[in-house]
């Protein structure tokens, strides 16, 4: 089979293509019953709380989600700005400690095939959506909170997470006055 | 003494995997042991809540498939109450099933196992993923796979209330029923699933068909394994993921027997081994003789490959010409070369289109009876369907109030245990003669063997910042480290 190249109309459906938002997309990532996972969720909830109470405040709509790959890079399609709130286990530091940092600076696992058993790597994910014409954000912020204990299913964070929670609001909030983003305009064919 | 090497793949979420290798004194290999992690408690996490719950609740164990665990949950509370729900609720649920089955099936074939095929086993690794297809064969394949995806997820938003995540399957039926234009929508993405899955049969068959290298390597000893297979099928003994019977065929292809979702007990025993904290599921009738295959080891498989070779056929015509071209191109009933399960997802993924469509166009799909409220005191049941990657059994007790009292799941993968741990004894065995040790083939041998299985190790729901790192460690007769080999760590 040759390669086919050009037209990037019509590669994925039209309703992938065309919506924009000018919001930034906060999505707070994890499973909420298996303990210090949960953890997205929980800082999300708390960014929708804070944002409501605000009123006027900056242009952001506020998700909670459960998948990661090609699913997430669906989620982000029209979106100019991402900002994924998720627990992270570095092995390093404490339990609660915050980590902010563009998702292009995340080792990017780019043989998508160990990545999980059943999906590609966000970066791949992200490629592959962009290489097809997805409108996607050009900057994707990602909140790290250090968890502790997320091999048992629970509906509690951890102390030191829980305690963290107001301190990742804060950040998100943060970053959604910062402003910035824009959609990725590729054309890799 | 004996030399030790440990493959240990790490993630958060996919949990702690950890293969161990041991070798002889002439440096062959002697055995190996996989152990899979274990997300603790959920039982515990389930007793004491209401069972209607179990639907939402058991979505939420594994991010990969919640829509198996909550057509599974349904089917138990369905049984706890004792309800058989409407036609109408039945078909729905196969329904929003099938599309289910469509989305998965695809992003497996297109996102994992076709990169092996597409760019060759032995491509770069770094190649050997969806963006190496799509480079390779052409950006309208990553499209079509989008919209596959899409159009499952739509499906199973408009029947199950949320994307993913489905809500509306409860203990009688569903909570809502489809109106005559969701219905058109529904059917019309259904006959566009069905060409994409002729489509992919075809790109199989230009790609892993045509190259008489893949096929040797579907064909060859390394992924062969003789043991037994199960699979629900239906009264006709055709592969149903949604309800039925589930077949029991031995390695000669004899059916052993067909038991009810609750006659569970009486067909499948669990091993335990010291070394892992997951059981290892065997047929009971036949019995635990170790990890060997063959007629009197009780070992089986649950993929799409076991259910094809446990059943007589496939429910619907072209997946049923697809069904009669696998097994004549690969030698008859049943099939033991595990690799090609890769082809019998792709069948599986037409029939479940089809399905689809002929549920789409079914006139009872829009009924307004879609629910039979439950009147008898709930007690205990049973509920299994087909996960994509194997047989997926629920099993609750509750209290005259419907609280759980105990819980006990037997999850697709689990099923799988024996025979992947199989593969990779025997992956090992090819790639390790007298301590010598084919690093980068190993890995990649061992990846394949679990890919074609398709497991689910944990109860992952993402991943960041997403990879699975690999860690061979080698140790020699004398307990000291020899050689660490990383991927990704």
């Amino acid at each position: 089979m040759e390669r086919k190249s050009g037209a990037r109309s019509g590669l994925i459906p039209q309703d992938c293509q065309v919506t924009e938002h000018g919001a930034t997309l906060v999505i707070g990532l994890g499973n909420p019953i298996l303990g210090d996972d949960g953890v997205g969720w929980r800082v999300a909830e708390e960014v929708q709380a804070r944002l409501q109470v605000l009123g006027n405040g900056p242009n952001a709509r506020v998700e909670r989600f459960s998948a990661g790959g090609l699913a997430l890079m669906e989620r982000m399609v029209g979106y100019p700005r991402v900002i994924l709130i998720d627990s992270i286990t570095t092995g390093e530091g404490t339990a609660g400690n915050l980590t902010c940092l563009p998702l292009s600076a995340l080792p990017d696992p780019s043989a998508g095939h160990t990545t999980s058993a059943h999906d590609t790597s966000l970066q791949n994910a992200l490629e592959l959506g962009r290489a097809l014409g997805a409108r996607l954000p050009k900057e994707v912020w990602v909140l790290g909170i250090e968890a502790k204990r997320i091999g048992e299913f629970s509906e509690q964070l951890s102390p030191p997470v829980e305690a963290a929670v107001p301190l990742a609001a804060d950040k998100v909030l943060e970053l959604l006055a910062n402003g910035g983003g824009g959609i990725e305009d590729h054309d890799l064919t | 003494m004996t030399d030790r090497i440990t493959i240990d793949p790490i993630t958060r979420l996919e949990g702690h995997g950890k293969i161990e290798i041991f070798l002889d004194d002439e440096g062959n290999v002697a055995n190996t042991y996989f152990q899979i992690p274990e997300l603790r408690g959920f039982e515990r996490f389930c007793v004491g809540r209401p069972v209607e719950e179990m639907p939402v609740l058991t979505n939420r164990i594994c991010g990969v498939c919640p829509e198996a665990h909550h057509m599974a949950a349904a089917k138990a509370a369905d049984a706890v109450y004792k309800v058989v729900p409407p036609p109408t609720a039945k078909k729905l649920r196969e329904l929003l099933y099938s599309a289910f089955f469509v989305t998965d099936h695809t992003t497996h074939f297109y996102a994992l196992s076709g990169p092996d095929f597409v760019m060759g086993p032995q491509a770069p690794v770094a190649e050997r993923n969806i963006l190496g297809v799509i480079h390779k064969v052409g950006l309208e394949i990553g499209g079509k796979v989008i919209q596959a995806r899409r159009y499952g997820h739509e499906v199973i938003e408009i029947i199950g209330g949320r994307k993913v995540h489905p809500c509306t399957s409860i203990p009688g039926g569903q909570t809502r029923g489809i109106n005559e234009e969701e219905r058109t929508a529904i059917e019309k993405m259904g006959r566009w699933a069905i060409e994409f899955a002729q489509f992919s049969l075809q790109f199989f068959a230009d790609i892993v068909l045509g190259n008489q290298e893949y096929l040797d390597l579907i064909l060859g000893d390394i992924y062969t394994h003789r043991m037994h297979y199960i699979g629900m099928v239906d009264e006709n003994n055709h592969v149903n993921f949604y309800d039925g019977l589930v077949s029991v065929v031995d390695p000669n292809g004899r059916r052993l027997g067909k038991y009810a979702p609750e006659e569970y007990r009486d067909w499948i025993a669990e091993r335990v081994e010291p070394w892992t904290y997951l059981k290892f599921p065997y047929l009971r009738k036949v019995g635990w003789k170790g990890f060997v295959g063959g007629e009197d080891s009780g070992i089986y498989s649950a993929t799409p490959l076991s259910r094809l070779n446990a059943a007589d056929g496939m429910a619907t015509p072209l997946a049923q010409e697809q069904y009669e071209r696998f097994f004549e191109t690969l030698g008859g009933k049943p099939v033991h070369q595990q690799l090609a399960a890769h082809w019998a997802r792709l069948i599986e993924l037409l029939y479940a289109a089809e399905r689809w469509v002929e549920l789409a166009t079914d006139p009872e799909i829009t009924g307004d009876n879609f629910r039979t409220v439950p009147t008898e005191t709930p007690s205990e049941g049973v509920g299994i369907v087909e996960a994509p990657r194997g047989t997926l059994t629920h099993h609750y007790w509750t209290d005259q109030r419907g609280v759980l009292t105990q819980v006990n799941l037997i999850v697709g993968t689990t099923n799988n245990y024996a025979p992947i741990s199989m593969s990779i004894k025997k992956a090992a065995e090819n790639l390790i003669t007298k301590g010598t040790v084919v690093t980068e083939g190993l890995l990649n041998m061992v990846e394949m063997a679990f890919r074609s299985y398709d497991p689910c190790f944990g109860c992952a729901t993402h991943s960041l910042p997403g990879q699975m790192p690999l860690e061979v460690k080698i140790t020699d007769a004398r307990g000291e480290t020899v050689e660490v080999l990383r991927q990704y760590c």
